[in-house]
């Protein structure tokens, strides 16, 4: 009897979440160019209105000088989470039909968004902040190692959320309706349109629990010289984000027969 | 190799449990094509997606040493917004194989022309099942599951499927369900009967046939 080896089975899942990634992209961006268009404009209408609602009323940066970057280093933070988390969430279910091919696994699918996802923001952080940069909106970043570390972080912990809703959605359906309705409030108690160390005591007590606070925190902390967070623990979202793509995993496995 | 060893599976249906298989373990002949009979919803299908290791078992293992295909004539892994072409391109490469080859041969065996660089959405019942089969066939698998696939599209592309079938045969193995004793008999020398509270193996195709026509008419 012939056994596979490990680096056989390994260079067979290798090649199969790659051809998942660019079936992926495919499936996401669609044929035109447009698609790809799109994935850079949402963010930047999101952060065009912050940048216009605060210019209006005639506010100051709450920190630093530049609106556009505080608001991107928020918004483009906690969209990256979102976007992980709701595409996971869905994996499963919008894979179903791949499954016939037995040599695809549900885990293959989860890894290969994963991928696609970390991929697309990569880009679109980057156009994002060098667009700033370039227009004089946002200086370098003070820290770029730190940056990355943020983004790995956030990558992290999205990975870990979204893998547990994938788990927990397809046990029940509901869920994904009510994961939304939870996380909504993540865009006001992330610190995304203020400084968290400026907030009374009471309130960081409370807010320092959010993990997706301390990844923006995180990503200031690279942008700017002088952020000085007093909340900032980056093995907060770690330890998160590692313990629920552990749990998540397990749950994956214990439960991948309810699936069928 | 492909053994079912004490395979026990069942699904949960609002409470309700239906049992296909319960402590069944068989050893498939390496050298003999297969032929699975019963009625309707016995478990035929689903005892094919356990040897394609589509769905893990309940209690047990299955084991498989040999390169098994997806069970065939079903078109379900198909992306109704992507094109034939990608959709080939897409199977071929999870699957480890030359991209180009396998373009050309399933563009020349489904005679599809230039519908395969149109979205499969398009695409009418008769032209995806000649994608499947021709797709399917483009890849060197040692063991062929068939599910309920032999008549698809007109007589030529019946006849040209018929002749590539026979080529598979000589270096592969093939499982096949069907409901159609002839097909049965054609394509298979030995077999199982699944009567829903048990399972037979015949070691003559003839004897399963006249099984099967027994229970047919109980």
């Amino acid at each position: 009897m012939r056994l596979i080896g490990t680096t056989e089975l390994l260079s067979l899942q290798l090649r199969v979440i790659a051809s998942l990634v660019l079936r992926e992209t495919r499936a996401t961006f669609g044929t035109s160019a447009f698609g790809y268009v799109w994935a850079i404009i949402t963010p930047t209408v999101s952060v065009g209105l912050l940048v216009f609602i605060f210019s209006m009323v005639g506010r100051q940066p709450p920190f630093g000088s530049s609106l556009a970057l505080f608001f991107a280093t928020g918004i483009l933070t906690l969209q990256f989470f979102n976007e992980l988390s709701n595409k996971l969430m869905t994996v499963f279910d919008a894979n179903r039909a791949l499954l016939t091919y037995p040599i695809i696994k549900d885990v293959d699918t989860l890894i290969a968004r994963g991928l696609l996802v970390a991929a697309t923001y990569t880009l679109i952080m980057a156009i994002f902040y060098v667009a700033l940069v370039t227009l004089g909106l946002a200086s370098l970043p003070a820290r770029p190692e730190q940056v990355i570390l943020a983004f790995l972080a956030t990558w992290l912990l999205g990975l870990g959320f979204g893998t547990l809703n994938a788990v927990v959605a397809s046990l029940w359906d509901t869920w994904t309706q009510v994961e939304k309705i939870l996380t909504r409030p993540l865009f006001f108690i992330s610190g995304i349109f203020y400084v968290p160390s400026q907030l009374p005591p009471q309130a960081r007590e409370v807010l320092q629990w959010n993990p997706v606070l301390h990844l923006v925190e995180w990503f200031r902390h690279g942008f700017y010289p002088n952020y000085n967070s007093t909340l900032l623990d980056v093995w907060y979202p770690v330890g998160v984000g590692a313990a629920m793509l552990l749990v998540g995993l397990a749950g994956e496995r214990l439960f991948r027969r309810a699936r069928y | 190799m492909l053994v079912f060893d004490r395979v026990s599976k069942f699904y949960r249906v609002k409470g309700f449990k239906k049992t296909i298989l319960t402590d069944f373990s068989f050893a498939f002949p390496a050298d003999r094509n297969v032929g699975i009979m019963g009625k309707n919803g016995a478990g035929k299908s689903t005892m094919m997606r356990l040897m394609a290791g589509i769905e893990p078992p309940d209690y047990g293992h299955v084991y498989r040493t040999s390169r098994v295909s997806w069970p065939l004539g079903f078109a379900g892994g198909f992306n109704g917004s992507m094109t034939g072409i990608e959709n080939i391109r897409f199977v071929s490469r999870i699957y480890g194989q030359d991209t180009e080859r396998v373009i050309s041969y399933v563009s020349e065996f489904a005679e599809l022309g230039p519908s395969l660089s149109l979205p499969i959405k398009t695409y009418s019942s008769g032209m995806k099942a000649r994608l499947a089969f021709g797709l399917s066939m483009a890849i060197d698998f040692d063991v062929y599951l068939i599910d309920e696939i032999t008549a698809v599209g007109d007589e030529d592309f019946k006849i040209k499927s018929k002749a590539v079938f026979q080529d598979k045969l000589a270096k592969s193995q093939i499982i096949m369900i069907s409901h159609s004793p002839s097909t049965i008999q054609q394509y298979c020398d030995c077999g199982l009967l699944l009567e829903g509270d048990q399972i037979r193996f015949f070691d003559q195709i003839d004897d399963l046939l006249l099984a099967y026509k027994e229970l047919n008419q109980r």
